[in-house]
């Protein structure tokens, strides 16, 4: 006996699982914006407020706006009505929306072909986690014709940790927006008729008062170029050369093709902070891969690994990349449509890499570079010849210059006449010095108590030479307590330290201050 | 001031069309006449064999019989492969011929012998690169001192159409000195050289240095021997040689080439044309960027010596690996030829031989290409093929954006 069954799906853990994948309170604006324009909307206003009972997100658009069967797929799982991905339609996957789950209250307000309708749901992320299939409650108004657009309210959207919207400010906005979602988009470098669409977001003042809104277009749109180095400390900086829109046909496999559009800029620090920057510049800059024209991830090994990718800002949309449900990775990575991309764009960048401006611009890096060493040379030359004219004597601030002072004082004729003949700053004992014929083993230091605070034996020492004896009660404090396993006094009046660890040693003390 | 085209004795170069600092046109010497950019098979004429094996040579044998279009290689016309060879005087010296097969070699010249049918342009070297520690080239076995004036005897009996001074090549670790006394032995041997040749005669000066420096180096020497006018006036053609060693550094190789380009500008040669001798294979499309005219290669026959089978100018496969049906050349569109190369033969260098022969006509069709690029209105058509065929290889794809950015004016 045979019998047929058809493989069951848990609604509930559906939903609940696709939800549970955004956390971020942006990624509800990333979708919004998407789904504004895929309605056809040129103005997108959206207001986040931080209430007690989590973020109340409102975006309100004037797009054509939902009949029953598009608020119907607004509410579903995996039915979207832009299956067809007819008329450059970004979301198709009926998955985005789902996002607006995850709140106490989703609140849609639309008017399309004279239908006002208004659908209330409550406590959806509650419902879902109770295991219960949360519903909404659909009012339906005839309006006048002509007016459409969307409102949606999202009240208490349950943000994941670390995604608060206190958190929040107008500058990480505008750097999302214009890395993650449509307003980033490159599409209209390879279209005569892109659409354009005004965004415009407000945050509550609880969350950022330091400006009304944020306003912007759909356009990722670079800094202006500047192919010649400017003035000051950091010529290159403002560098910035464009590089125009290129469609690079690849072929996959089977004689199949697919097409990369790529634009970008190379550009220095200060060319690329014209851009709405968030953070380190290396976790936003290099090679993105686009879909839609919208950011998903980087390929910056497409780079080569001596060109820092830090200076690259190139975005390659390809359409047939496949992406993850939450749009933040691309899920065919091991098909052969993905590695011939990356292959072709790694061709492509090493066009770009041994661009000559490229290498100009990088020998201006580097020119700066040595520039700014040989200013701060001069600077610390300056301070230099400062604390010459401010002392009074030679002193000397490192034992090399210890050694320089003992032959100043031989210049000067004091006796007895001490000549450095090999002086090796490396060894333990650094110096070998003649007195009369003889040579004696030295230790030079600038002060008698580095050469305990070096640790250095005394046994095999002649001589120690030193500036000065320094803190006169360390070394009382070694005469007390011993040094290594000796004994140590010190006859400063005969210039004279006694090391006695059964064997006695006679070392002695030249002070070179008192012989200037 | 005096006009560039009077300048120089006889126009044998006359250019038709550049694309950066590629160009192409054709050398018309007597009644031969080659187009280039191009490439010039080496074939050893004599190869110590009397004229009953076609003077010998095992594979260049087969190849002479390829030339000749020989029933023994089934008789096709390859003769469009050899509108210019490179042949030397150490292919004499090379064999160890006694004194009475020296002088039947050269009684009477190659274009006139029955055994030959070659009607193409003979580019002559002096052999300088076998270079005795005397200064002349081992001609014991025939009992001659084989130093410049014997070399253009020898040229001239062959009936060279492009003769090349007797030079002294130099090193990569030749230190400075080193090189100065080259250039000044090779100097005297030009100055020689001119004295025996005359302005009928197509001479081509040789070149010995990797950069703009030693070039320039070189060229002072030169004049300083033969004097600024000579320099100027007696050459046709220029033969940068010495690069043998750094055949597979290609980043050298393009520096040495556009270099010399630029030397020869800065000395007023600009439009004499420039042979690279001893290279060939992957570097010719990047060196024909850079200004390269002419090039010479055994590469095509070492190739082959080797068991391998070019499928093109950067890649090859074990000749007993191929499917020759993958290939449309007149070597393995022709049966008799596959199963030579299949290994159904008795001598090896029929084999081999016709495996050279398709080496050669996949390095001359390449040859074919890069002139049709260059002659293409516009440098786009040479950056297109530059960036399709060694773009895409990952070992030259460095060499190839350096010889389209500093060439062919960059991509962007």
């Amino acid at each position: 006996m045979s019998t047929t069954k058809t493989p069951q799906v848990n609604e509930v853990n559906e939903f609940l699982e696709i939800a549970s994948d955004f956390e971020d309170p942006l990624e509800v604006i990333r979708e919004s914006l998407s789904n504004s324009y895929d309605a056809g909307a040129t103005e997108v206003e959206i207001t986040i407020r931080d209430r007690p009972i989590g973020s109340e997100i409102v975006i309100e658009d004037d797009g054509e706006g939902m009949d029953h069967a598009d608020l119907e797929s607004f509410f579903d799982l995996g039915n979207s009505t832009k299956r067809g991905r007819q008329n450059g339609s970004i979301g198709y996957k009926g998955h985005g929306t789902k996002i607006f789950y995850k709140s106490e209250e989703v609140l849609v307000n639309t008017t399309k072909n004279g239908l006002n309708l208004r659908a209330q749901m409550e406590q959806p992320w509650e419902k879902l986690n109770n295991r219960t299939m949360p519903e909404y409650v659909l009012n339906e108004e005839a309006v006048k014709e002509g007016n459409s657009g969307t409102h949606i309210r999202i009240t208490g959207f349950k943000s994941g940790h670390g995604f608060s919207p206190a958190s929040l400010t107008y500058n990480k906005i505008e750097h999302y927006l214009k890395w993650k979602t449509l307003a980033g988009s490159t599409g209209h470098f390879f279209t005569d008729d892109f659409r354009e669409m005004e965004i415009t977001v407000t945050l509550g003042d609880e969350i950022d008062d330091t400006r009304d809104q944020l306003a912007m277009n759909n356009k990722l749109e670079f800094p202006t170029e500047q192919r010649e180095p400017g003035e000051g400390q950091f010529s290159e900086s403002r560098m910035c050369k464009h590089y125009p829109p290129r469609e690079l046909t690849v072929e996959t496999e089977n004689g199949n093709t697919t097409t990369v559009e790529v634009v970008g800029m190379v550009g220095g620090k200060d060319a690329r902070n014209e851009l709405p920057t968030y953070g380190k510049h290396s976790a936003q800059f290099g090679v993105w891969l686009a879909k839609d024209h919208i950011k998903v991830e980087r390929v910056n090994d497409t780079i080569s690994h001596d060109n820092e990718f830090l200076h690259f800002f190139f975005i390659a949309n390809c359409q047939d990349l496949e992406l993850s449900a939450n749009r933040e990775k691309i899920r065919n990575k091991s098909s052969p449509v993905y590695q011939a991309v990356v292959e072709e764009l790694s061709h492509y960048l090493s066009k770009i890499a041994s661009d000559p401006w490229f290498k100009d611009y990088l020998s201006h890096r580097r020119k700066a570079k040595l520039t700014r060493r040989a200013e701060s040379q001069q600077s610390s030359i300056e301070k230099r010849e400062q604390r010459i004219h401010e002392r009074n004597q030679f002193t000397p601030s490192n034992d090399a210059e210890v050694v320089l002072g003992l032959e100043r004082s031989n210049r000067f004729g004091t006796e007895p006449e001490i000549t450095v003949e090999d002086y090796d700053p490396s060894a333990e004992v650094n110096a070998l010095v003649r007195q009369d014929t003889n040579l004696y083993a030295s230790s030079i230091h600038c002060q008698l108590t580095d050469h305990f605070e070096a640790d250095k034996p005394l046994e095999s020492v002649d001589k120690i030479i030193c500036w000065s004896y320094g803190d006169r009660d360390d070394l009382s404090e070694l005469e007390r307590s011993g040094y290594h396993s000796g004994e140590i006094s010190i006859d400063f009046e005969n210039e004279r330290l006694i090391y006695n660890n059964g064997r006695r040693h006679n070392i002695h003390i030249v002070t070179v201050q008192d012989r200037l | 001031m005096e006009s560039r085209s009077e300048q120089f004795k006889n126009d044998i170069f006359e250019i038709s069309a550049e694309a950066g600092d590629a160009r192409s046109g054709s050398l018309q010497i007597g009644d031969t006449k080659l187009s280039t950019p191009n490439l010039l098979p080496v074939v050893n004429f004599y190869a110590g064999g009397t004229d009953a094996s076609l003077y010998g040579g095992g594979i260049h044998r087969t190849i002479k019989e390829f030339m000749n279009g020989d029933e023994v290689v089934n008789g096709g016309d390859y003769s469009r492969y050899f509108d210019g060879v490179m042949t030397s005087v150490a292919s004499l010296t090379d064999y160890g011929i006694s004194r009475e097969r020296y002088e039947d070699y050269i009684a009477a010249p190659i274009r006139e012998r029955d055994v030959f049918d070659f009607n193409g342009t003979l580019f002559l070297d002096s052999g300088g690169f076998k270079f005795l520690g005397d200064g002349t080239l081992d001609g014991s076995n025939f009992e001659v001192d084989v130093d410049q004036e014997a070399i253009v005897e020898i040229q001239r009996k062959l009936g060279g159409d492009v003769l090349v001074n007797l030079d002294r090549p130099i090193e990569p670790d030749d230190d400075y000195s080193t090189r100065v006394k080259k250039a000044r032995l090779t100097a005297e041997n030009v100055d020689e050289f001119l004295n025996l040749t005359t302005q009928d005669d197509t001479r081509y000066l040789t070149l010995h240095g990797y950069n703009y420096s030693m070039l320039d180096t070189f060229l002072t020497e030169v004049e300083k021997v033969i004097g600024r006018d000579r320099v100027h006036r007696e050459f046709d053609g220029v033969a940068l040689g010495s690069l043998v060693p750094l055949k597979d550094n290609k980043g050298k190789l393009i520096t040495a080439v556009s270099d010399c380009r630029e030397v020869l500008s800065d000395w007023g040669f600009e439009e004499l044309p420039l042979h690279v001798l001893g290279i060939s294979s992957s570097a010719i499309p990047l060196l024909a960027a850079v200004g390269a005219d002419t090039f010479d290669s055994s590469s095509y026959i070492h190739s082959a010596i080797n068991g391998k089978y070019d499928t093109s100018l950067y890649n090859s496969e074990p000749v007993d690996d191929v499917d020759f049906t993958e290939c449309d050349c007149q070597v393995c569109s022709d049966e008799m030829l596959v199963e030579r190369m299949k290994g159904d033969v008795e001598y090896q260098k029929d084999k081999l031989g016709a495996v050279a022969m398709h080496n050669l006509i996949i390095q001359k069709e390449e040859i074919n290409r890069i002139q049709s690029a260059i002659q293409s209105p516009g440098d786009d058509a040479l950056i297109s093929y530059i960036e399709q065929s060694l773009g895409r290889e990952k070992s030259m794809q460095q060499h190839a954006h350096r010889v389209v950015n500093e060439s062919l004016g960059g991509y962007f």
